[in-house]
């Protein structure tokens, strides 16, 4: 039976990984097996802090041979140590997920003695999970670099989704903070998956390798990139990568270093790229549209709101006839309900009092829109900016409620970023 | 006014609509609370398998896909979902088309968002409930969901499960959906005893290590987990000790 210490160790070491999602992938239950994935994801949990616990995240030791600067697992970090075994990982996830706890695996590792030694026992795991307690539930494995592209392989067919974190948004940074990783380290390997991948889809198999494909996850303010060039990264990494994600972490100092800032990054910026990121990928909108090269996304508005108020030209629009592209432009319109719109005007004419009753926002989007040619919204440029401010001020303050005090922040000594 | 008591089942609702349909002022309800007004007349509705076949295939014609929502409805917790569930079908009648998408009409936005309420719970819940291991080794978890999504809960756990036997309890309603490793049936059931196996309280107590670990203690947002989480399921979560109080 596996240790209660141990667990809380390794728990409290993955804890600050983003990731925890569940979804993109049907695999199916086996004769005799357990477990299936939900192609949506399900949540099985919320932590005080907010955040969903879908998948058992754990670290399969935090004994690590490298020093990343910003990561409290580092060598030089006197922290206490632990591992597991792969047996001790597949009882506890096996019978977490017998109680409906869990929805599978999320299975990530300092690297210990070498990068080959740690991908191999990850592997391992993730078989013997499969092969030996037939296991059909989710598995994420976070890969190692530097690791024979070999194993790398073997993993890509037990996992449904897998990741190798790019950690900051520059080679320049990743010299100076992880300098035991090398972009190439990194992005080699995710253009192998994303090629292997590409090959296993165009052949008509029961089963995919990796059917939830790839992730990453990058360190948002330990180093001075703007959102611009994060943005840049971002959509290059979905268009050439094809990952299915790449989530934001904004940076915590639960290290002292000369090399990091000693404040935290508000959430703000975190939540302004997320914004922004989904602009991109359910929206149309370009990254140029958004944030110009060397700036800086605006905390006063989301990023919608702000590329609106710079084309006032193309506002407002009319309900009933704008393009569905176009209302998907309009500021406070998600995607959801701009679908809503089109399918609702095919029966009649929506009127101002139609879109409230269809449960649709109006604060924001009634600056932006005519409905059978009536404006509801206010005229002048700056009285719609002043608006959206208000509009927005319970977002900041509810964003800054959250911000971590340094010194609390610092308190919290047992983490990966 | 007419008042249609119907006892709950669909037969027995769609019976309902057959003879409450060309009546203007009616109102069918399953619920034994309803409130009446002096000149109101009640009329207990017998199921009538001829009469509801012929509602529901006028109902397919229109949609396919309506009946299922249809049913999907009347398993709401909601006292007025038989009222809804006709109403929809009278302007479904009126257009002899699908207008589950007519987001305009205020019929169809009532009915939609009763619907909701039961698939949303439904998806809550294959998250949200927890089984113990007996020591037989057959699973069990009781919960009290608001909405009777008891039947609709076990095909999920079915193909998740294959050849373990659970049993899913809604102590509310005492209803109890039931797995022997091949089929799934329900039947009420008012209390079950059951002994644990030796190690699930071990699991239990490292299941709530795990909760308390892997929350970041610097970034506090509970009104953020309660809206995702609310309160009311927490008396079955092990993690929040069994305690919709906390």
């Amino acid at each position: 039976m596996i240790d209660e210490k141990k667990l809380e160790i390794l728990t409290e070491s993955a804890k600050y990984d983003v990731s925890c999602s569940s979804s993109g992938s049907r695999r199916q239950n086996t004769r005799g097996g357990l477990g299936n994935a939900s192609a949506g994801g399900i949540c099985h949990s919320f932590t005080p802090d907010g955040r969903c616990i879908s998948l058992l995240k754990i670290l399969m030791s935090n004994d690590c041979v490298y020093d990343c600067e910003y990561c409290p697992n580092r060598r030089s970090a006197d922290v206490p140590r632990a591992s597991l075994t792969p047996d001790e990982i597949c009882e506890l996830t096996i019978n977490f997920y017998k109680r409906n706890y869990i929805e599978g695996l999320f299975l990530s590792s300092a690297v210990f003695s070498s990068p080959d030694k740690t991908m191999e026992l990850l592997c391992e795991t993730a078989t013997k999970l499969r092969k030996l307690y037939g296991f059909n539930g989710y598995i994420h494995l976070k890969g190692i670099p530097h690791a024979d592209p070999a194993l790398m392989m073997r993993a890509a067919r037990v996992a449904d989704r897998m990741s190798y974190n790019v950690e900051l948004p520059s080679e320049k940074s990743l010299k100076l903070l992880a300098p035991q990783k090398t972009k190439q380290s990194l992005l080699l390997p995710m253009r192998r998956l994303k090629d292997a991948i590409d090959c296993d889809r165009q052949l008509k198999l029961r089963r995919h390798i990796l059917p939830a494909g790839q992730t990453t996850q990058m360190i948002i303010g330990a180093s001075p990139e703007s959102d611009g060039q994060i943005l840049k990264l971002t959509e290059s990494l979905y268009r050439n990568m094809g990952l299915k994600r790449v989530y934001y972490s904004s940076y915590i100092p639960v290290v002292r270093s000369s090399k990091l800032p000693a404040l935290p990054t508000g959430l703000l910026r975190e939540h302004r790229l997320y914004q922004a990121d989904w602009l991109i990928r359910f929206y149309g909108f370009d990254v140029d549209e958004i944030c110009g090269e060397n700036e800086n996304l605006s905390p006063d508005y989301d990023p919608k709101c702000a590329w609106a108020l710079k084309n006032m030209h193309l506002f407002p629009v009319e309900i009933n006839s704008a393009p569905l592209e176009m209302l998907l432009r309009v500021p406070g319109i998600g995607a959801k309900s701009a679908y809503k719109i089109c399918e609702a005007r095919k029966f009649a004419a929506l009127d101002f009092d139609n879109l409230a009753k269809m449960r649709i926002v109006l604060k924001r989007a009634r600056h932006f829109i005519t409905c059978k040619g009536k404006f509801y919204g206010t005229e002048s440029l700056p009285a719609v900016r002043a608006a959206l401010i208000l509009d927005g001020a319970g977002e900041r303050s509810e964003q800054l409620s959250m911000f971590s005090e340094p010194s609390t922040a610092l308190s919290v000594l047992n983490g990966q970023l | 006014m007419k008042i249609f008591v119907t006892d709950g089942s669909s037969d027995s609702f769609f019976t309902a609509v057959f003879d409450a349909y060309n009546c203007r002022d009616s109102l069918i309800t399953s619920s034994n609370d309803v409130q009446m007004t002096f000149d109101s007349e009640i009329i207990s509705v017998q199921p009538d398998p001829e009469k509801s076949r012929r509602v529901q295939s006028g109902i397919s014609r229109c949609d396919k896909g309506a009946i299922g929502d249809i049913l999907l409805v009347l398993r709401s917790s909601d006292g007025l979902k038989e009222q809804t569930a006709l109403e929809y079908v009278r302007r479904l009648m009126e257009r002899k088309s699908p207008i589950d998408r007519a987001y305009n009409l205020p019929e169809v936005i009532l009915f939609n968002e009763t619907k909701e309420k039961v698939t949303g719970e439904l998806h809550k819940m294959k998250g949200f409930l927890r089984f113990m291991e007996s020591s037989s080794g057959a699973l069990y978890a009781p919960y009290s969901p608001d909405n009777d999504i008891t039947e609709l809960l076990m095909p999920h756990f079915a193909e998740r499960f294959k050849n373990q036997r659970f049993v899913i309890h809604d102590v509310k309603r005492k209803l109890a959906g039931m797995y022997d490793g091949r089929e799934c049936i329900t039947a009420y059931v008012g209390e079950a005893e059951i002994y644990l196996s030796e190690y699930e309280l071990v699991f239990q107590t490292l299941w709530k290590k795990y909760y308390r670990a892997v929350n970041i203690e610097s970034r506090p947002h509970e009104k953020q987990m309660k809206g995702y989480m609310p309160v009311r399921y927490w008396k079955f979560l092990p993690e929040k000790n069994g305690n919709g109080d906390l």
